[in-house]
């Protein structure tokens, strides 16, 4: 076989330019740390394999596992195989397809913090690569545990298997799932470690919200339409609401939970990257670091909440014994792994504020729960009522206009507004248009990893975290934290509880009354 | 119930099932609306299926003949599938068709109108997309334009599906072009290389509409395969030296072979000096990189289209090969209808799956993003200039 000149390797591929057909990444191949785990299964090959059946992988692709588990390649491949079953968007599997998606699929088992694992994982990799002929492009996936996360990028640094970029080399670039660190200083700290060895455009941390289509249309939305931005800041809208619930409860990640919390585990990542979207002004251009300029401006202008008005803008609370789809489910304490005495919050809602020209005095209320009656993430948007009311003066109420856009399910946005009812009298109705993905395109949208991991291989870090946003949002985030350390250390824990089946705690539909509003019914 | 009620609940069950319903050409639109109306409120009521009518286009489509008409539903019907669009079939009868005139009522327009309706996943049905079919006699398209102006869905984009050479080109050109915001056509419907002349013609009309070609989007898997070869670590480098390209198709697919010898001149710059027919009914195009070369300057590439059989979905092409230097061969080879073998001189040869798109699929592609591309019209116009080049021999090089 022939071997490569260095001049070949600078040149670049004039037959790539112009092609509109898809966005297809160079030839690579994927390590998964963690592959034997849930999320390999479940998301990570179900979602190249969709990738490939829709022919948005290159032909030269390859995948290795790396796990604790002993496998062969082709029990890996197996376990892959029945992932992808239950759970790839393009269902059935085509065997032809997955025969020849297998064929490049292996596993090598090993320790993260285990040297010599790394150095066989450098071998076989190479070996792969070369019968392959891949160029030694290389994206490392962590889908281990957070405590793995330091000595994996370690590991990889004495392996030198994620050299800096260069000029003219091949790519190596890591994903990293969250949790990123617990508080800011973990954060902070494990920033740190990751940069000895990466260089921030190598460093893709995941938060798989931002691969949700209507996530992405929010930025269409707002900024390739005329008509909404002109209304989006505090002389139109009254406040907003961003709702991510959940119906299940902590199933079997008790002992992780007990640690995280909703406000780590659904707050401080999820909803603040929503959250910063939604409030962001518009980037110069849509590319990476443009965009995540504008969402850092928006977490760095997060009002901390001051003392005085901790209680009237924090709730939290822990879901009680309930019912959930006609199924009765026992309350937090009572679930696995869990303290009967614990103080970890199972729903958190907050109200908060953005110092900015665009949002002065506009509140942010944001609620995060499990076990609540429907899973839902959307963020609506209230607008301000008329200024002259010439209707409703005889006791109908007019309900205030409200943009919703909806993450998920029915990714989609709806606008609520009234219209006259039909017939004689002036009698008002609230009707909504609705766009839905699902019956506007005729297509379901792709999976959010599907769209991540697509991104990852083509460099485009615009949907993933960047570091600076990652200790921004647990600079806010921490504060509540640590007032919370600090009623557990007093011995005054203001906790409430709210039945599963539930929106939540009276104390959260409180926190809104005050200020004459209500949450919404998703 | 009444005799009127019978009819509209006959009608309505029709248009739930998608079967075709008559209809005056005057009443089309408010037909629709009553028609709409109750599918919405009987899905409010029936098994919890929501009704939702959707249309991201208006897509016209002139055919002639009942034959062509009964393949350009089921066109149509398939679309449906992919996007929502308000679908206007415009047909000529054939003088000799069956059915010519029988719904004309006297021989001017008929009109049906159907729903397209898409099966969601678990079985429930959501009614969505509808279809307009307007049929008359020859000379019935002085009338077709001023229908589909009355027809559009304001607010949605139109697009011109152009596939039946045997509809009088005045109907898209005058009429629907001015209307219109992309226009579609099949360069694989072309019979002959000739019949560029005529699509070059109508894409020269439509400027700056964007035109997108059937033809060349079955040929996106094999260029994206093929470029695909020279990706790192390959690199660049050997197209620079490349000395002979063949292109493998079957008899009918010339046009397509020609369309790939042009994107690969286009895009590494080769400068076309002469065609030369081959002894085996293929031809050769000899290019030079060189701006400044005269006519007769010795070809530094040669592209051969090279007439075979095989096993090919309808681009026609079986294969495409690269020399460089003489030697090393980068090959996508189609194996099976839907299967390749590619290979290049650094790694073992690799089969990998080839898509076959049904028509269907590809207009839903030409409606989409990928019917924007601007390489397509400089690769038909190169391809224009490498057929207007006289032939001069007949012998065969390879």
């Amino acid at each position: 076989m022939k071997t490569l000149s260095e001049e070949s390797l600078l040149l670049p591929n004039p037959l790539r330019e112009g092609l509109v057909e898809e966005r297809i990444p160079e030839p690579a191949a994927m390590v998964i740390f963690g592959a034997s785990g849930d999320l390999a299964r479940r998301k990570l090959l179900p979602a190249l394999y969709s990738l490939t059946r829709d022919r948005l992988l290159p032909a030269r692709f390859a995948v290795l596992g790396f796990g604790r588990a002993t496998l062969t390649d082709d029990a890996f491949r197996e376990e892959m195989r029945r992932g992808c079953e239950e759970f790839a968007r393009r269902r059935p599997v085509d065997p032809a397809l997955w025969a020849a998606f297998a064929r490049n699929v292996f596993y090598q088992q090993g320790a993260y913090d285990d040297p010599a694992a790394f150095l066989r994982l450098k071998v076989r990799l190479e070996e792969i690569e070369h019968t392959l002929g891949l160029p030694g492009n290389r994206v490392f996936y962590l889908s281990t545990p957070p405590s793995a996360f330091a000595p994996v990028i370690r590991s990889l640094g004495h392996a030198n298997l994620a050299p800096k970029p260069a000029p003219g080399q091949p790519f190596s670039r890591v994903i990293i799932e969250k949790p990123f660190g617990i508080d800011l200083q973990t954060a902070r700290a494990l920033n740190t470690e990751v940069h000895d060895i990466l260089a921030e455009q190598q460093i893709y941390r995941i938060d798989h919200y931002l691969g949700k289509e209507t996530v992405q249309n929010l930025l269409v939305f707002r900024f390739a339409n005329g008509i909404f931005e002109p209304l989006w800041n505090n002389h139109f809208v009254d406040h907003v609401q961003i709702t991510g619930s959940e119906t299940v409860g902590v199933e079997a990640r008790g002992g992780y939970f007990e640690q995280a919390g909703s406000l780590r585990d659904m707050v401080q990542n999820h909803l603040l990257q929503v959250l910063s979207l939604a409030a962001m002004e518009p980037p110069v251009a849509f590319e990476a670091d443009a965009v995540r300029d504008e969402k850092l401006k928006v977490l760095k202008a997060l009002r901390f909440i001051p003392e005085s008005d901790f209680e009237h803008q924090v709730v939290r609370a822990q879901y009680a014994a309930g019912s959930i789809g006609g199924q009765t489910v026992p309350g937090y304490r009572s679930e696995p792994d869990v303290s009967p005495r614990s103080t970890t919050e199972t729903f958190v809602a907050l109200k908060l504020f953005i110092d900015s020209w665009r949002w002065a005095g506009v509140p942010f209320y944001l609620r995060s729960g499990k076990r609540m009656p429907k899973r839902v993430t959307e963020i609506a948007i209230q607008f301000k009522e008329a200024p002259h009311l010439l209707f409703g003066k005889r006791g109908e109420t007019i309900r205030p206009n409200v943009l919703s856009i909806r993450i998920q399910p029915d990714e989609g946005i709806a606008l609520n507004f009234g219209s006259k009812l039909p017939g004689p009298a002036m009698e008002i109705a609230p009707v909504s248009m609705e766009f839905r993905y699902g019956s506007s395109f005729g297509v379901e949208p792709p999976e959010a990893y599907e769209r991540l991991l697509l991104d990852c291989l083509l460099g485009d870090g615009t949907l993933f975290t960047r570091g600076d946003e990652v200790e921004a949002s647990w600079s806010w985030v921490s504060r509540i934290h640590q007032r919370w350390a600090a009623e557990v250390a007093a011995g005054r824990t203001t906790l409430d509880s709210y039945p599963a089946g539930s929106w939540g705690p009276e104390a959260a539909d409180r926190m809104l009354a005050a200020d004459g509003r209500a949450w919404r019914l998703p | 119930m009444s005799r009127d009620a019978e009819r509209e609940h006959a009608n309505f069950e029709r248009f739930a099932r998608g079967e075709t319903i008559p209809v005056e050409v005057g009443e089309i639109e408010r037909e629709l609306g009553a028609l709409w109306k109750r599918a919405s409120s009987a899905g409010d009521t029936h098994a919890g299926a929501a009704v939702s009518r959707a249309a991201l286009w208006n897509l016209v489509i002139p055919t002639r003949g009942a034959g062509a008409l009964a393949k350009t539903k089921a066109l149509v019907d398939e679309i449906a599938q992919g996007v929502p669009v308000r679908a206007i079939t415009l047909c000529l009868d054939d003088p000799g068709d069956v059915n010519a005139g029988a719904l004309a009522g006297g021989g001017g327009l008929s009109a049906t109108i159907e729903s397209n309706v898409v099966s969601q996943p678990g079985g429930a049905r959501v009614v969505y997309s509808e279809e307009i079919t307007l049929r008359g006699p020859a000379g019935a398209e002085t009338h077709f334009g001023a229908l589909v102006r009355a027809l559009q869905i304001p607010g949605v984009p139109t697009a011109a599906l152009w596939m039946d050479a045997a509809m009088p080109v005045a109907l898209l050109t005058r009429e629907l072009l001015p209307v219109t915001d992309r226009l579609i056509v099949d360069t694989g419907s072309c019979v002959r290389p000739p019949h560029l002349y005529d699509l070059q013609r109508l894409a020269a009309q439509a400027h700056p509409l964007p035109v997108a070609d059937l033809g060349w989007l079955r040929l996106g898997s094999l260029r994206l395969l093929f470029a695909g070869l020279f990706d790192p670590p390959v690199g660049g480098a050997p197209l620079r030296r490349a000395t002979r390209l063949s292109v493998r198709h079957r008899p009918r697919g010339d046009l397509s072979a020609l369309l790939l010898v042009s994107w690969l001149g286009q895009m590494l710059g080769w400068r076309p000096l002469r065609s030369v027919q081959t002894s085996d009914g293929g031809l050769r195009f000899d290019f030079t990189r060189d701006d400044g070369a005269r006519g007769d300057a010795e070809p530094e590439v040669q592209a051969y289209l090279v007439p075979a059989e095989g096993a090919c979905d309808a681009s026609g092409v079986l294969a495409i090969e690269l020399a460089v230097d003489g030697r090393d061969d980068y090959v996508v080879c189609r194996t099976a209808m839907d299967q390749a073998s590619v290979q290049l001189p650094i790694a073992p040869a690799k089969a990998v799956k080839l898509d076959s798109y049904s028509d269907a699929e590809l207009c839903v592609a030409a409606l989409g993003p990928r019917g924007r591309d601007p390489l397509f019209a400089k690769c038909l116009a190169y391809a224009g200039g490498l057929w207007a080049l006289e032939p001069q021999t007949t012998v065969s090089q390879r």
